[in-house]
């Protein structure tokens, strides 16, 4: 049976979560500890900074992997015991198809954490740790989070400060390619949009106030050029996007800059992105026709809607998760009783020919009609018999009734 | 009576595809989906049998009475919105379309069958001019919407909270781009489509223009378009402008249309 133990930002706060993560290197050997300690056949270990989980086959009970998570870190059971999940089974599987779908994450549908799973999957398999079992249900898992990507909208819209300010310039100018970016400002923030729409395609320049090297510096690395901010009417100009974020204190950018630049554009709309605090941009500069102005708390509000948006699709991604487990885990059940219906048939069979032996002992020689006779009641007997039992069981199995089939097995002597 | 069946049976197909393209809207999902291509084109060739029949019956060109004409419209209407999307895959004309090729089918399925014979139209302007205009008028609804559409858009960002229109619509790019191409096709149509009317005046009327107000709209539509198509050009950027030039130029087409169908048959013509 699979089991995940852990702790996730649902349930723990983040010192926990930072006191039990497993660092990169020191996988390999918590591996081999924990399948020496609590005794699981395969094991994987996820550890990012939302989550730290274990995941593991050969356990009936989560107990022994979750007393690995607290030793192997050097902490008491109990101290876990209010913050730490312990599935197993069908709660397990559950889990594990929704942290890799991205809907157990803290930004619904971000793209990472499938990464991350993989990540994990390949160390442990690395580490030799990785069999038939966990091998399945990281095939099976992957290829539902595939599907509730691919068939909801769980993904689709951008949640970060400045993947929003790409995902606005998408909305105004349809394709970046040959765009104009403009940054004002070399700031940390900005760089990061500004990296995003020249991958796209677009082209930047930059300004630079007092610390021109550093403008520099990011213009080369952008593949642009860097002016100074004196040139600030020309470079908006000749802009589509122009992203400032400078520390200065008052108006970089006034409504009279901006309109002079809307009239040399020639009603090309211009869309300005004003992440600084306190901002850069004069507030009545959107009320120039054609121009998109937002500051953070515009960025911020997008971002809500569009995580709203994420939400609804979520619960069409559930649906798909959910259809995605049960089919697994019918597998794993119709897998699970075809051996114990081998082993009924071959017990039955076993004791048959025993019987038979020791009645032919006792009764001599017979006729072969006689032979046949006792050949036929016999088998009958067994048939008729496990009949009953060999149903029970199948409509177990296909139930999830994993209670009827233990009583079977134990009524059985299996 | 074979007309009338593959009519019906040509609502049904755009109802279908109606209610799916305005459900996927309100969920959010895909708009067209493979169901909504499927229903658009099935009921497209029925359509076009239908047509292909109703000329048959009629023993004219069908374009002649409520009935024809709204059934005519959303046919080319719709080879219109085909044609485009095949090319620009904007998914979005389909809210605009596809109720739109709903009602109008709903009027021509209600319509009587305009039948009486009229020596004004057994003549080859009919289907030319009649052909010309209505995939004309196709073409430029698709850029009223496009404008529409437009607006709408530039309004959810500049109000910086997006709603659903936010997420329907595609970029104002995008917008601008398809209404401009669809209004470069609906332009030369228009023109084509004014100067066979003029020709088919002159030989039923003897005059080229007989100022009546279906030639007045359809001249100041003209002329919003050529100034809509200039400006494009001049920019590369129609824009806001662009966008309302697109609607008051579509207005002033339908308002010609309505005057040419409100005249009865033969008086297009002959008046």
């Amino acid at each position: 049976m699979i089991v995940v133990v852990g702790v996730s930002h649902r349930t723990s706060p983040l010192a926990l979560r930072e006191a039990l993560a497993f660092p990169k290197e020191t996988l390999p050997s918590a591996l081999d500890e924990l399948r020496e300690q609590a005794g699981v056949e395969e094991a994987m270990i996820l550890s990012t900074c939302n989550r730290v989980e274990i995941y593991a086959s050969g356990l009936e009970d989560p107990a022994p992997v979750a007393a690995f998570l607290a030793a192997h870190h050097g902490r008491r059971q109990d101290d876990l015991i209010e913050y730490a999940y312990r599935l197993a089974g069908e709660d397990a599987v559950r889990h594990a198809f929704r942290v890799a779908a991205s809907l157990d994450s803290m930004v619904v549908g971000e793209a990472q954490i499938l990464g991350q799973v993989k990540e994990a999957y390949e160390l442990a398999e690395g580490a030799g740790a990785i069999g038939s079992a966990l091998a399945t249900l990281r095939h099976r898992s992957f290829a539902a989070a595939k599907r509730a990507r691919s068939e909801t909208g769980i993904g689709r819209n951008a949640v970060s400060v400045s993947s929003v300010a790409v995902e606005l310039a998408l909305k105004i100018f349809g394709e970046l390619e040959g765009r104009a970016v403009l940054l004002v400002g070399a700031g940390k923030m900005s760089a990061l949009a500004a990296r995003q729409l020249v991958a796209a395609g677009a082209t930047a320049s930059v300004l630079g106030g007092r610390t021109f090297e550093k403008a520099d510096a990011l213009a080369r690395a952008l593949g642009g050029r860097a002016a100074p901010l004196e040139r600030l009417r020309d470079e908006l100009a000749r802009a589509d996007i122009v992203i400032s974020g400078t520390g200065a204190p008052g108006t970089v950018i006034s409504r009279a800059d901006v309109a002079a630049a809307r009239q040399a554009r020639g009603g090309r709309p211009l869309f300005l992105v004003d992440i600084a605090v306190p901002r850069d941009v004069e507030p009545e500069a959107r009320d120039v026709p054609g121009v998109f102005l937002y500051d953070l708390d515009d960025l911020k509000a997008v971002s809500e809607a569009n995580l709203r948006e994420r939400r609804k699709e979520a619960v069409q991604a559930e649906q798909v998760v959910e259809h995605e487990v049960r089919e697994y885990l019918d597998w794993l059940r119709s897998r699970e009783v075809a051996p114990l219906l081998a082993e009924l048939r071959r017990r039955g069979e076993e004791i048959r020919r025993a019987e038979l032996e020791k009645a032919r002992r006792r009764l001599g020689n017979l006729t072969p009609e006689q032979e046949q006779a006792l050949e036929a009641a016999t088998a009958a007997i067994v048939n008729k018999l496990l009949h009953a039992p060999t149903v029970q069981l199948k409509e177990a199995a296909r139930d999830g009734r994993g209670d009827m089939m233990g009583l079977i097995r134990r009524v059985l002597g299996l | 009576m074979g007309s009338r069946v593959y009519l019906l049976l040509t609502l049904l197909f755009y109802t279908a595809g109606a209610v799916q393209v305005l459900v996927h809207a309100a969920t959010r999902r895909r708009l067209l989906s493979l169901t909504t291509t499927a229903a658009t084109l099935l009921g497209f060739a029925t359509h076009t049998a239908a047509l292909a029949l109703r000329w048959n019956e009629a023993g004219r060109f069908p374009a002649v009475g409520l009935r024809d004409v709204s059934s005519f419209l959303a046919w080319s209407l719709v080879l219109v919105f085909l044609l485009m999307w095949l090319r620009s895959k904007v998914d979005v004309l389909g809210l605009a379309v596809h109720p739109t090729a709903f009602l109008l089918l709903v009027v021509a399925n209600l319509s009587r069958p305009e039948d009486k014979a009229d020596p004004y139209l057994q003549t080859l302007f009919l289907p030319v001019h009649a052909t010309l205009a209505f995939l004309g008028y196709s073409a430029l609804f698709v850029a009223f919407a496009m404008g529409v559409l437009y607006l709408i858009q530039e309004r959810e960002l500049r109000a910086r909270s997006p709603r659903t229109f936010y997420y329907l619509i595609p970029s104002l790019e995008g917008c601008d781009r398809t209404g401009g191409r669809a209004a470069a096709v609906g332009f030369p149509l228009l023109t084509l489509a004014i100067v066979t009317g003029m020709f088919w005046s002159a030989a039923a009327r003897g005059a080229y223009w007989t100022g009546d107000p279906k030639e007045w709209t359809a001249a100041l539509a003209w002329l919003i378009y050529l100034v809509m198509l200039v400006a494009r050009h001049r920019s590369g950027w129609g824009g806001r402008r662009g966008a309302w030039l697109g609607i008051a130029g579509f207005a002033a087409v339908a308002l010609a249309f309505v005057f040419v169908t409100l005249a009865a048959p033969g008086v297009a013509a002959a008046r």
